[in-house]
């Protein structure tokens, strides 16, 4: 048994506390840890296989620290996703400018890497809506203005988080479709190249 | 002898081990009493140790003791200063001290961090805040507060300029303030530019060790931020609040601060092997040293908080501080490591201030208590590390027996003291000079409340300071009690202290000094690492 292959590299990226581990543990292992808040120390590594339509695919999750003290290697975690969930705590507006602080960040280092965008702790807000601090629509314009999708999630009762990663899964799935489908437009380009030639000389 | 036998074949074996040298074996075998000599005491490794070599606590102690050698220990009332800073000092003292009855706050280490959370909106007026038996506090050199035990650091930031402005206030007269003594409390102070360590203490714990212990958390800060990094913050910004970057991880230093008071190992500068039987750990570690990659440093294999075996490059050495510091880390951290895998920068002060390695730690099975700390200079070199985990696994699979005879053994991690056969002995502590290792049975019924532990720790480190003290050290201490008899023993090759039955003669007690060193040295192979490897 050698390590697992991994298909595309998920980072989870948002400011400590928003529930990057939570989301994780819930997707992955389909729990929720109740107990009091252990941040993440670095960075975790899980890999997690997903069915998309009739094939598997391994999504490799770097589950990252969301503490200050990280940001300045937090460049190791995201190099090469293909994938980001930058998530906030719908609860904490400040976290929604911290998810825009990454957005950028992956505006600028990692342009291939698709992102989604996570809105936390919904249990909480559906339970009391006063608590919200970060209205759907909102952030359902800046995930537009961004070409994100945008998702709102409760890692404790489940709602949203198979349906988040399915969908980046699937979007991998399409766009390595996609990718396939690039490259053999570049070869058709090129015969088309030499046919509008031919057409050219012909004419 | 039997066990010399097996020695000789697994340094063969081994290969690239130093054959043990021919004095040394024979030292070994005849010896009466064994382990007079640095090398030949029970425990000793057969090449030169895993960890760098230290003489204990003079080794965490000795930068310090260098640059403030003979600066008087400054007293309260017999300030010789000016009369405003005694006034603000004495002022500030009462404010720390509060009253004299005692009110033990337990907190049971499993579930701390519900205590901690409680602990840390602790109102710094009450009575309750005022009557821990030990502050910590941290603050940078312009006064800023960094952490604090107990309390939240913003409403202790008065009290925190208080401390800087002693300490500057006795440095520009180029001196250095050390400890202030007065109704029964002890303020250490270690400054460490650019911090500033402060420990307020209640315990009978001497200077020398609550500055040990204040290096402890010096040392547990830099290895979050390297020093280098940490500097060059302060360089740029003297007044930066450097809790920012250490947010979430105070439960580190809350964590490391009790262990302070339980963990034997951080009083004697050593680690604790799990026990097992020696010929599955060689097994182990040769599983784990076949496992390597060009990056790989340290490969650490725990087994909770005791060390299992430790594979490090030639000419590499760890240092008992840092491996501290990585069983801290590893203890402490959340859930997220048993399943997946984690990749986390961390420093290792005692080997490099400057830069960060690389740690990949994961556990060997989900439910196992087994945890392997992969140590690479290289930051990209997750998954290669991962991989030799894996290799690492599979060959310890295919060894069934050591893979089951560990398990095993981390089922039971202890032993208790009836198996050394001496009556009259309830506890010991034995430290190997050479080896950096120490041994000690599990805390016998009578000191396993929380606060007869502490007890027993509070004497352990009591004979240690006076072995260790710096102007008057002892080599032997025989103390009579009214609970317990104490002894203590300190030789070129090995610290040992012993906690007897109160009702024992000195006579019994060094009769069992002697059995003592005998049964360990029978034990070794199992409660010690013999023949550590290298890559």
């Amino acid at each position: 048994m050698s390590a697992m292959r991994v298909d595309t590299k998920v980072v989870m990226l948002g400011k400590e506390s928003v529930g990057k581990t939570s989301l994780v543990e819930r997707y992955v292992h389909h729990r929720f840890l109740v107990g009091p808040y252990q941040n993440t120390i670095g960075a975790a590594f899980v890999a997690k296989p997903i069915q998309v339509g009739e094939k598997v695919i391994t999504l490799g999750i770097w589950d990252t620290a969301g503490s200050e003290r990280y940001e300045a290697m937090s460049r190791i975690y995201y190099r090469g996703a293909r994938a980001a969930i930058v998530c906030y705590d719908l609860t904490d507006s400040s976290s929604f400018q911290r998810a825009r602080f990454w957005v950028k960040e992956l505006q600028n280092c990692e342009e291939h890497c698709k992102i989604y965008l996570c809105g936390t702790k919904n249990d909480l807000v559906q339970a009391d809506r006063s608590l919200r601090q970060i209205d759907f629509h909102d952030a359902q314009d800046f995930a537009e203005e961004i070409g994100a999708q945008h998702y709102e999630t409760s890692s404790k009762t489940g709602n949203n988080v198979d349906e988040l990663f399915q969908k980046v899964a699937e979007d991998y799935n399409d766009s390595a479709f996609q990718c396939m489908a690039d490259e053999a437009a570049v070869d058709l380009g090129q015969k088309k190249d030499s046919y509008f030639y031919t057409c050219c000389h012909n004419n | 002898m039997e066990g010399d036998v097996d020695r000789k074949a697994t340094a063969a074996w081994s290969g690239c081990a130093l054959p043990p040298m021919e004095r040394l074996r024979a030292a070994r075998a005849d010896s009466p009493t064994p382990g007079l000599v640095e090398g030949t005491e029970p425990g000793a490794g057969q090449q030169a140790a895993m960890f760098v070599h230290s003489r204990s606590v003079e080794d965490l102690a000795d930068e310090d003791a260098g640059e403030s050698r003979g600066v008087p220990q400054l007293d309260a009332d017999g300030d010789p200063g000016s009369s405003e800073t005694s006034e603000t000092s004495e002022k500030e003292l009462q404010a720390l001290q509060g009253e004299e009855n005692i009110i033990e706050t337990v907190q049971a280490p499993k579930e701390t961090s519900w205590a901690e959370s409680r602990t840390k909106e602790e109102d710094i007026n009450s009575e309750g805040w005022r009557s821990h038996r030990k502050h910590v506090f941290v603050l940078s050199e312009a006064g800023k507060p960094i952490y604090s035990r107990y309390g939240t650091e913003e409403a202790l930031s008065s009290t925190m300029g208080v401390m800087m402005a002693l300490v500057s206030f006795v440095e520009a007269d180029k001196n250095i303030i050390r400890s202030i003594h007065a109704d029964g409390y002890s303020v250490v102070f270690l400054s460490k530019s650019p911090l500033v360590l402060v420990a307020v203490s209640r315990t009978c714990q001497s200077d020398q060790e609550l500055i040990r212990e204040l290096q402890y958390i010096y040392y547990q800060i830099v290895s979050l931020l390297t020093l280098t990094r940490l500097n060059h913050i302060f360089q740029h910004k003297q007044n930066y609040d450097l809790r920012r970057l250490l947010a979430g991880s105070e439960h580190l230093i809350d964590n490391l601060l009790r262990r302070q008071d339980r963990d034997p190992g951080l009083l004697l500068s050593a680690v604790t092997c799990l026990p097992m039987p020696g010929s599955s750990r060689d097994v182990v570690s040769a599983s784990l040293q076949a496992a390597k990659t060009q990056s790989l440093v340290f490969s650490i294999l725990l087994a909770g908080e005791q060390l299992v075996t430790l594979v490090r490059k030639k000419e590499q050495f760890l240092h008992h501080v840092d491996l501290h510091l990585v069983f801290n880390l590893v203890c402490s951290s959340s859930s997220s490591f048993r399943e997946g895998e984690g990749w986390t920068p961390i420093c290792l002060p005692k080997f490099n201030t400057a830069g960060f390695f690389h740690a990949h730690i994961s556990y060997l099975e989900p439910a196992s208590e087994l945890c392997l700390v992969l140590v690479s200079t290289d930051c990209e070199d997750f998954f290669s590390l991962s991989d030799c985990k894996q290799r690492f696994l599979e060959r310890l699979r295919k060894r069934g027996s050591a893979y089951q005879a560990l398990k095993e053994a981390v089922k039971t991690p202890g032993y208790s003291v009836e198996q050394v056969g001496i009556p009259e002995l309830r506890h010991f502590l034995y430290k190997s000079k050479s080896s950096g290792l120490y041994t000690s049975p599990e805390v016998p019924e009578m000191y396993q409340s929380e606060g007869e532990q502490e007890r027993l720790m509070g004497l352990y480190q009591e004979l240690h300071s006076r072995l260790h003290h710096t102007t008057r050290p002892l080599r032997y201490i025989y103390r009579c009690g009214e609970t317990e008899n104490l002894m203590a023993w300190l030789t070129s090759g090995f610290e040992l202290y012993l906690c007897l039955t109160p009702l024992g003669t000195k006579a019994l007690a060094m009769s069992a000094v002697n059995k003592l060193l005998k049964w360990i040295r029978k034990e070794e192979d199992r409660l010690f690492i013999l023949s550590p490897l290298t890559y």
